[in-house]
C-alpha cells in the first residue's frame, strides 16, 4: 500500500498511526509488529523534523509484503540525507560516557535484515526489509 | 502513556504504562522531572505495563540513570516485558541500567 502525506509537519504521531493501521503492518505477529513500530517511528520523526527546511513538503511510504518479505520504502523531496551514513554509537561506554540520543538508525539496523538508501530524481529513499517466517 | 508516582519519599516508586513514544516523550520526562531534580536515592520503575519505548524514551531512561548515579543512588526497572527489554539489550542500556 502506497500513501502520500502532505503535509507532515507536526503530524509524526497520525502518520505513524497510519503507517501501522495499514494491512501490510497490522496483520503481523505482536513482536514483529513493535520493531517495525520502532523503525517506522524513527524514520518518520527524522522526515518530519529535518526533511524540509521550510517546513513544508511531503512524505512517501510504502509498505509490501511479498515472497516472506515484508518492506517499507520511505520517500520525501528534502534536503539529500542518508541516515545510514552515521556511525554506529559505542554501546560498550559507561553511563557517564554515554551521550544522550543518536540510538534511532542503530535501533532501525538492528531489527531490520535490510536496509538501502538512495537519492534520485531529487528524492530521499528509504528501503527497509524485513524476513517474515 | 501514563505514569503513577506510588510513593515519593525515601523509596520512590513510580509505574509506567503504556507507550513511550515520539508523541509523549516530552511528556513522560517533565513527569520524572523530580527524580532527575530530586535527592531522592532509591529509585524503582515498575515497568510491567510499559509495552513499548522508541529511543525517544530511551534518552529519558538513561538522563534518569546519569542523574540518579551521579548522586549516589540507585535505580532498578523492574518486570519489563520481553520486547522492551529487546530494545534495552540491543543499545546496551541493559548494562549500564540494572534491570530485575
Amino acid at each position: 500500500m502506497k500513501k502520500r502525506y502532505d503535509p507532515i509537519s507536526g503530524k509524526s504521531g497520525a502518520i505513524i498511526e497510519d503507517v501501522m493501521a495499514t494491512p501490510e503492518v497490522d496483520t503481523l505477529p505482536f513482536d514483529l509488529n513493535m520493531r517495525i513500530r520502532l523503525c517506522v517511528e524513527e524514520v518518520v520523526e527524522n522526515v518530519v523534523q529535518y526533511a524540509y527546511e521550510a517546513g513544508a513538503g511531503y512524505m512517501q511510504v510504502e509498505t509490501t509484503l511479498k515472497n516472506g518479505v515484508w518492506s517499507i520504502v520511505f520517500e520525501d523531496a528534502g534536503v539529500p540525507f542518508n541516515p545510514l551514513d552515521k556511525e554506529d554509537p559505542d554501546i560498550t561506554l559507561s553511563v557517564e560516557e554515554r551521550p544522550i540520543g543518536g540510538l534511532g538508525i542503530f535501533l532501525c539496523k538492528q531489527m531490520m535484515d535490510h536496509l538501502e538508501y538512495n537519492y534520485e530524481d531529487g528524492c530521499n529513499r528509504l528501503i527497509m526489509e524485513k524476513k517474515i517466517n | 502513556m501514563e505514569v503513577k508516582v506510588i510513593s515519593p519519599v525515601d523509596k520512590v516508586l513510580v509505574q509506567i504504562k503504556g507507550r513511550v513514544d515520539t508523541t509523549n516523550a516530552a511528556q513522560f520526562q517533565e513527569e520524572l522531572t523530580f527524580i532527575m531534580q530530586g535527592d531522592m536515592k532509591d529509585i524503582e520503575l515498575d515497568c510491567s505495563e510499559l509495552e513499548y519505548t522508541s529511543s525517544q524514551g530511551l534518552r529519558v531512561f538513561l538522563m534518569l540513570q546519569k542523574a540518579v548515579q551521579g548522586r549516589g543512588g540507585k535505580m532498578v526497572l523492574t518486570h519489563m516485558q520481553t520486547q522492551v527489554k529487546e530494545v534495552f539489550d540491543i543499545t546496551g542500556f541493559s548494562n549500564i541500567i540494572k534491570i530485575l
